[in-house]
């Protein structure tokens, strides 16, 4: 019965069972690094692939059962895939897209809690099963007065095990992301409130609602209305979007020309809303695009939207100034700003930190460096990826003390990583627009 | 009893006063009235007009019980997705249902047993005949659940699967009494979670296999 993705199982609730699951996984990840080195004292020559692959199967099994923050988390870590071994990315990929769905009692239930009505009496056609799970909810499709919708549906209990489910996730987080303790406590801090928020759904229909209005003159996108009557506290219904998520898309082979317009369309949402609206969807996981058959990228899921604030807007992105790089005084000056480095590092960190910022600054500026930039080149994103593992295993950070980079740097680095991949996944080459000011 | 016909209707209304009035005073008192003579006294009645209905605080509190478990199955059956219901639906939905009654009289029910020495002898004699009609209902989902092969039908263990059922019903109960999130949130992902164990040892496993072929090696010795 294991490993099944069966109706109905439940999120295991009280703090200790979540702990007891941990526990075991952490166990069977041990029990790997002894087979490993078991595997190596024979084998000389086998690679640390394997040992993330087995490791990365054990922490995903065990993520998917706990749903909620946890599997958010997860999320997280496949998006960043600058900061993962390769082995790890593909499993967390999965946790994108499955989920075992929540029984139709409960659902009835939910329903009935905030509308007084079944499914049934609601609609004309409601699906008793889930047509789709997402991290903290699932999907059911419902139709009324000939129109399809999506219904999202939270599991319960969610947003309360938000804190406890961090707490939980915080040694895996720190075996697998390398990272310090000071620095991961400042990650988590704002990954908690993304979260929170995360699971506020009237929160959620607020925001979709505004952006899309606010983006409703871009070309080639869409998104979907939302029904306020039919939502509340645990339920969001909307249009339902037809189509295809981008990687099915990208098998039926379409043209370069659509390509190129889809991952423009992407391009152009995510310029409008960082740089106009100074609030950005910033949760773009291959999950929340959807190409339709006429080449418009339907989008959907509004749950964790960035606010980003104007003196760290003017900081970050006078980053990618191309000639920065040489006006040392400027530079330093916005490193303070961006708590890159502080009075605290000694001289060698200073010098060590901006030279690695540095660096990492010009290979992510790339693509604002000129008119046009090409996302399917795999050579780019291979230096990304290379220089995220130099970092990871640098002594230097693990060492340093403090956290490094401005807390609202995460979630934006978060959304261009993102953001980039999708394109690279597109296989685009898009027109990097840049605002008046960093022309 | 509920069923019988009502006469008149202020038999039914008497009933009702003193189902209400009971529960009004635990409310007000946190404690059961100290006599059947005092409690008449305070709704206005005569002593033996209370026993018309009931010969005890005892059959009192029993008679909430089976009213709740009634409003229950009424709310539950009134679904039309209900008949469509697997037999673990079913019993989910009674019990999400249930947990909704219950929380109408919450206060009630605390005051009287979240002392759980003495609910641990109050609760199964006040809760009797609540647990007999149970039975009947659980006793049905058992056996639709064994023609559709839910339910996996075991010498003698299968005759106790609505007692099992029972069991789950009071383990709900307690844990929605201790329940402290918001809109028992908690308490809903317990019945999930609990009916699904109970519903996956009930259901045809390994273990039947085994035995199966434990017993085929025995008797082909």
């Amino acid at each position: 019965m294991a490993g099944k993705v069966k109706e109905q199982e439940a999120i295991p609730v009280s703090k200790v069972q979540r702990a007891a699951k941990f526990i075991s996984t952490g166990a069977k990840v041990g029990g790997n690094y002894v087979k490993h080195y078991a595997k190596k004292m024979v084998n000389p020559s086998l690679d640390k692939e394997v040992l993330h692959q087995s490791n990365a199967e054990d922490i995903y099994n065990s993520l998917s059962q706990l749903k909620g923050s946890a599997l958010k988390v997860a999320q997280m870590m496949s998006m960043d895939k600058n900061l993962l071994p390769r082995a790890y990315q593909d499993k967390f990929t999965m946790a994108q897209y499955s989920a075992p769905p929540l029984s139709y009692p409960l659902v009835v239930k939910t329903f009935q809690r905030y509308f007084g009505k079944t499914p049934e009496q609601m609609f004309d056609t409601f699906t008793r099963s889930a047509v789709n799970a997402a991290s903290i909810g699932q999907v059911h499709q419902a139709t009324l007065n000939g129109k399809t919708l999506a219904v999202k549906i939270q599991y319960p209990g969610v947003a309360d095990s938000v804190s406890s489910d961090l707490k939980l996730v915080r040694p895996f987080a720190l075996r697998l992301l390398n990272m310090n303790e000071k620095e991961l406590d400042h990650y988590m801090e704002e990954v908690e409130e993304r979260l929170v928020e995360e699971t506020d759904y009237h929160l959620e229909v607020e925001r979709s609602q505004e952006i899309s209005a606010a983006c409703a003159h871009i070309p080639n996108l869409r998104f979907p209305k939302y029904y306020h009557e039919f939502s509340a506290e645990r339920v969001i219904t909307m249009d339902w979007i037809a189509g295809k998520h981008i990687k099915e898309w990208m098998e039926t082979n379409p043209s370069q020309e659509l390509k190129n317009q889809i991952g423009q369309a992407l391009w152009d949402f995510y310029h409008h809303q960082v740089h106009n609206l100074k609030q950005v969807h910033a949760d773009p996981h291959p999950g929340n695009f959807i190409v339709q058959e006429d080449g418009v990228l339907g989008i959907i899921d509004f749950g964790c939207v960035k606010v980003i604030p104007e003196d760290f807007y003017q900081g970050y992105f006078s980053l990618i100034k191309k000639d920065l790089a040489v006006k040392e005084e400027e530079l330093n000056k916005i490193f303070y700003s961006l708590d890159f480095i502080s009075d605290k590092d000694t001289p060698e960190e200073k010098t060590y930190f901006k030279g690695v910022f540095k660096e990492m600054i010009s290979l992510l500026g790339k693509p604002f460096h000129v008119d046009r930039f090409d996302f399917s080149d795999d050579s780019y994103f291979e230096q990304i990826f290379q220089l995220g593992d130099r970092i990871s295993n640098d002594k230097m950070f693990k060492k340093s003390r403090q956290a490094r980079g401005s807390r609202h740097g995460l979630y934006i680095n978060r959304t261009y990583f993102g953001l980039y991949n999708l394109l690279n996944q597109l296989q685009a080459e898009v027109i990097t627009t840049k605002p008046e000011w960093l022309k | 009893m509920e069923k019988t016909p009502v006469k008149k209707t202020s038999k039914k209304d008497t009933k009702q006063l003193i189902l209400d009035g009971f529960k009004t005073y635990v409310l007000e008192h946190g404690a059961e009235p100290k006599s059947i003579f005092k409690f008449t006294k305070d709704l206005k009645m005569k002593e033996e007009e209370f026993y018309t209905f009931f010969t005890s605080f005892e059959s009192v509190k029993s008679a909430i019980w089976v009213s709740i478990y009634d409003s229950t199955l009424q709310a539950v059956e009134s679904q039309e997705v209900f008949k469509e219901y697997s037999a673990r639906e079913k019993f989910l939905s009674f019990l999400f249902t249930w947990i909704e009654e219950l929380k109408k009289n919450r206060s009630y029910l605390l005051s009287l047993y979240e002392d759980k020495s003495k609910s641990f002898k109050g609760l199964p004699a006040d809760a009797r005949e609540f647990k007999e009609k149970f039975k009947d209902f659980a006793g049905e989902i058992v056996l639709e659940g064994k023609e559709t092969q839910e339910i996996a039908s075991r010498p003698i263990i299968s005759d106790k699967y609505d007692e099992a059922l029972w069991l789950q019903v009071l383990f709900v109960f307690r844990y929605w009494l201790d329940d402290r999130s918001p809109r028992f949130e908690k308490t809903d992902a317990a019945i999930e979670k609990s009916v699904n164990l109970a519903f996956d040892l009930m259901g045809k496993s390994a273990l039947d296999s085994f035995l199966d072929f434990a017993k085929f090696l025995y008797q082909n010795k």
